[in-house]
C-alpha cells in the first residue's frame, strides 16, 4: 500500500458525475463463438469527464471500444452515445466523436497534411485553418509535409491524435493514445485531455499506463474477461480503508501502544517506517490528539491511499499472473 | 521530437467546422484524393499510354501501311477497321489489368492500413463507403476510358498524317465503321464493368491489398489457360462437358464477345484477343457451345451480379477487425 495525497483530476470528479450521460453501453456483450469477449457490460461516461477505460491484454477493451464505434455489431445490448443508439443513428451521431482505435491508421502514402485532408473530405467543413490548429495542437506543424511512412511511432499516435480531433468532437474514444509517446509526450497529452476536458468535452481514454490515468481521469471502469470489474471515481477507488499514514519519531514504541487501542488493532508499520493505523472515531485529528497525548507528537499524519496499479492489479488478479476475478 | 501539444497552438484560431453527416459526395472527394495521390496510380497511367502508343509506332514503322492508307477506299477501310479492332481489343487488355490494381488498391489498402476504422469510426455507412467507392473508381475508370479513346484518336490522326501528308485517307470511313467501332467500344465497357467488380468481390472477400490484387490478377490467366487444361481433358476423355463448362468461364466469354456481338466483315469475325470459349469440330459434328452475343453478355452479367453480391454481403455483414 503506498501513501499518496490526492490529485489534482479528483477536483474535477464532483464536477464530472453532475453531467448528462453521454456514453452509456447497456448489457453490452460479444460472443465470438463460445469465448464471450464482452460480457454485460453497463458503462456510463458523463459529460466533461475523463473516463479511464482498463483492463489485462484481452479484457475487452478494443472490443467495446469497437462496438462504441460500430465497427464490430454488438451480439446483445446497445451502445448509446448523446442518448441516440449508436446502431440505428451512427451516421448522426458519429460524426460528433473523434476516435483513435489501436495503433493510428493512416495514409501512409500521403503527407500528415494530406491524411487529415483526405479524412476532412468524408464530412466536408474542414478549413485549412482547422488542419492547421489541429497539427499545431499535436506538434506537427513541422513534419505536416513529409509522408507519414517517414514518422516515428509516437509521430503518427499524435497524427491519429489529430484525425480524432479533426471535426472538434463533443467526445473523444481513445484507445491507448500514448502508445510511442515519449515522457514529456505524455505530459502533454495529458495536458491536452485536461483542457479537451475544460472545454466540456468528454474523453473515454484506454491505456496501460496506469499512473497516467490516474493523473489524467476523474472515473475508471476496470474490466476483465469482458466483465465489468469495478466503475468508480479514482478517488474512491485509491482511498484507504480510513487508515492514517503518520510518521513519527519512535514508531515501534506508538505502534506498541496503539495496538493496545480498541481502534488500533490493526496498526502496522509500512515499508519505509510510516505507522499505519485506523484513527479513534475513524478522525485523523482525534489521532493526532492521541498520539501527542500519548507523548509521540506525529510529523505528518495524511490519509492513507492506495496507488491504481495496486487497485488494478487486485482486482484483475494480474500481479499473481492469473486473469481471474477474485 | 520530444515535444507534442505545443501551448502555441492554443494561440490559433479552431478555424470553422462544419458538422454534418458524412456524404456520399464527400467519400468520393476524399476517394479522388487518395488516387490522384498515389504514385503507382501515375505510373501505370503512363504505362497504358506506352502500350497504346506501341502498336502505332510498329504500324509506323510498317513499309505496307503506306499502300493500305493511299490505296482504293475499300483497303484504306479494311486499314482502319484492323486498326480500330487491334487497339481496343489491346486496350481492353490493359486498362482491365490497370482497373484490377487501381480497384484492389483503392478498397484493399483501405483494411490493410486500417483507415477503414477512421471512416466508419465518422458515421460512414459500410455499404455508403464501398459504393462511394465503387463509383469512383467507375468514375475514373469512364474517364480513363475517354482519355484513351481520345488518345488513340490522335494518334491514328498522327499517323495518317505522317504517312499520307494529309488526312484524305478519314473519308473513306463509312457510319458502318462508326457503328462497329461505338460496339466493340461497348464491349470493352462492359469488359471494364465486370474486372471493377471482379476485383472489388475479391478484395472485399481478402479484406487485404494483398489477397485482393493476387486474386484479381490471377483470375483471367488462370481461367484463358484453364480452357487449354479443358481441352487437354476433352482429349483424353472424349467428354463434351470439358468444352461445354468454358462457354461460361468469364475471361474467354469477355475475350470472344466483340468477336461475336460484331457483325462479320468479309466473312471474318471482328479480331480479339486471348482464349474464345472451346469448339472443336469433328466432320459434321460440332462439339462444345457455339456462343453468340446474348450468350456472353449474359454470362458476363450473371458473373457481374454475384461478384456484387459477394462484395456487398461481405462488407455489409461482417465485423470490421482491421
Amino acid at each position: 500500500m503506498a501513501e499518496t495525497t490526492m490529485t489534482a483530476p479528483n477536483v474535477n470528479a464532483s464536477k464530472a458525475r453532475s453531467g448528462e450521460v453521454v456514453l452509456r453501453t447497456r448489457n453490452l456483450s460479444k460472443r465470438y463463438g463460445s469465448r464471450l469477449a464482452v460480457d454485460n457490460l453497463n458503462l456510463e461516461v458523463r459529460r466533461g469527464e475523463i473516463f479511464g477505460f482498463l483492463g489485462p491484454n484481452g479484457a475487452g477493451k478494443t472490443t467495446t471500444i469497437r462496438m462504441a464505434l460500430g465497427l464490430i455489431t454488438p451480439t446483445t445490448g446497445s451502445v448509446e452515445i448523446m442518448g441516440e443508439d449508436i446502431a440505428t443513428h451512427r451516421a448522426r451521431i458519429l460524426p460528433r466523436v473523434g476516435a483513435l482505435v489501436e495503433t493510428p491508421a493512416l495514409y501512409t502514402y500521403l503527407s500528415g497534411r494530406s491524411n487529415l485532408r483526405a479524412v476532412g473530405s468524408v464530412l466536408g467543413g474542414v478549413s485549412q485553418e482547422r488542419i492547421d490548429y489541429v497539427l499545431g495542437l499535436v506538434g506537427l506543424r513541422e513534419r505536416q509535409k513529409d509522408r507519414v511512412r517517414t514518422y516515428s511511432l509516437g509521430m503518427k499516435q499524435r497524427l491519429g491524435v489529430a484525425i480524432a480531433l479533426l471535426q472538434d468532437p463533443e467526445v473523444l474514444i481513445l484507445d491507448e493514445p500514448a502508445n510511442g509517446l515519449d515522457p514529456a509526450g505524455i505530459v502533454e497529452m495529458r495536458d491536452l485531455m485536461h483542457r479537451l476536458s475544460d472545454e466540456g468535452k468528454t474523453v473515454f481514454i484506454s491505456s496501460h499506463l496506469l499512473m497516467e490515468i490516474q493523473q489524467m481521469c476523474t472515473r475508471v471502469a476496470i474490466i476483465n474477461l469482458g466483465k465489468l470489474v469495478t466503475e468508480s471515481s479514482v478517488e474512491d477507488l485509491t482511498r484507504g480503508k480510513g487508515e492514517f499514514a503518520v510518521t513519527l519519531e519512535r514508531p515501534t514504541q506508538a505502534l506498541a501502544i496503539v495496538q493496545q487501542q480498541s481502534w488500533g488493532k490493526s496498526a502496522h508499520l509500512n515499508e519505509n517506517g510510516a505507522l499505519i493505523t485506523l484513527a479513534p472515531g475513524g478522525r485523523g485529528r482525534e489521532l493526532n490528539v492521541f498520539l501527542v497525548n500519548a507523548g509521540f507528537a506525529p510529523d505528518t499524519i495524511t490519509a492513507s491511499t492506495q496507488d491504481l496499479e495496486e487497485v488494478f492489479l487486485r482486482l484483475t488478479n494480474s500481479g499473481s499472473g492469473g486473469t481471474q476475478i477474485q | 521530437m520530444s515535444t507534442v501539444m505545443t501551448p502555441a497552438a492554443a494561440e490559433h484560431t479552431h478555424g470553422p467546422v462544419q458538422s454534418a453527416r458524412p456524404s456520399f459526395v464527400g467519400i468520393m472527394r476524399g476517394e479522388f484524393f487518395k488516387i490522384l495521390h498515389q504514385r503507382l496510380n501515375w505510373i501505370l497511367l503512363i504505362l497504358l499510354g506506352g502500350i497504346i502508343t506501341f502498336p502505332y509506332l510498329i504500324e509506323f514503322s510498317l513499309p505496307r501501311i503506306k499502300a493500305g492508307l493511299t490505296g482504293p477506299a475499300s483497303g484504306q477501310l479494311t486499314f482502319f477497321y484492323n486498326g480500330m479492332e487491334a487497339n481496343l481489343a489491346i486496350l481492353r487488355i490493359f486498362i482491365g489489368i490497370f482497373l484490377l490494381i487501381l480497384t484492389a488498391r483503392v478498397i484493399g489498402l483501405e483494411y490493410q492500413l486500417g483507415t477503414i476504422r477512421i471512416l466508419l469510426g465518422r458515421g460512414v455507412g459500410r455499404l455508403q463507403l464501398l459504393l462511394a467507392k465503387l463509383a469512383t473508381i467507375v468514375l475514373a475508370a469512364l474517364a480513363l476510358f475517354v482519355l484513351a479513346i481520345a488518345y488513340n484518336l490522335l494518334l491514328s490522326t498522327l499517323l495518317v498524317s505522317l504517312v499520307t501528308g494529309g488526312l484524305s485517307a478519314f473519308n473513306a470511313l463509312t457510319p458502318q465503321f462508326w457503328s462497329d467501332s461505338g460496339l466493340y467500344a461497348l464491349t470493352v465497357l462492359i469488359s471494364m464493368g465486370v474486372t471493377i467488380l471482379l476485383a472489388t468481390a475479391v478484395t472485399s472477400l481478402g479484406r487485404s491489398l494483398t489477397v485482393g490484387l493476387s486474386v484479381a490478377l490471377a483470375w483471367f490467366p488462370v481461367d484463358n489457360i484453364g480452357t487449354l487444361f479443358m481441352a487437354l481433358a476433352y482429349r483424353l476423355t472424349q467428354n463434351d462437358f470439358w468444352l461445354s463448362i468454358t462457354a461460361y468461364f468469364l475471361g474467354p466469354n469477355l475475350n470472344t464477345m466483340a468477336s461475336v456481338v460484331l457483325p462479320l466483315r468479309n466473312g471474318q469475325p471482328a479480331l480479339t484477343i486471348g482464349a474464345a470459349p472451346l469448339v472443336f469440330t469433328v466432320g459434321n459434328q460440332v462439339h462444345g457451345i457455339v456462343v453468340d452475343g446474348t450468350h456472353t453478355m449474359l454470362v458476363a452479367l450473371v458473373y457481374a451480379v454475384i461478384f456484387a453480391v459477394v462484395a456487398v454481403v461481405l462488407t455489409w455483414r461482417r465485423d470490421v477487425m482491421e
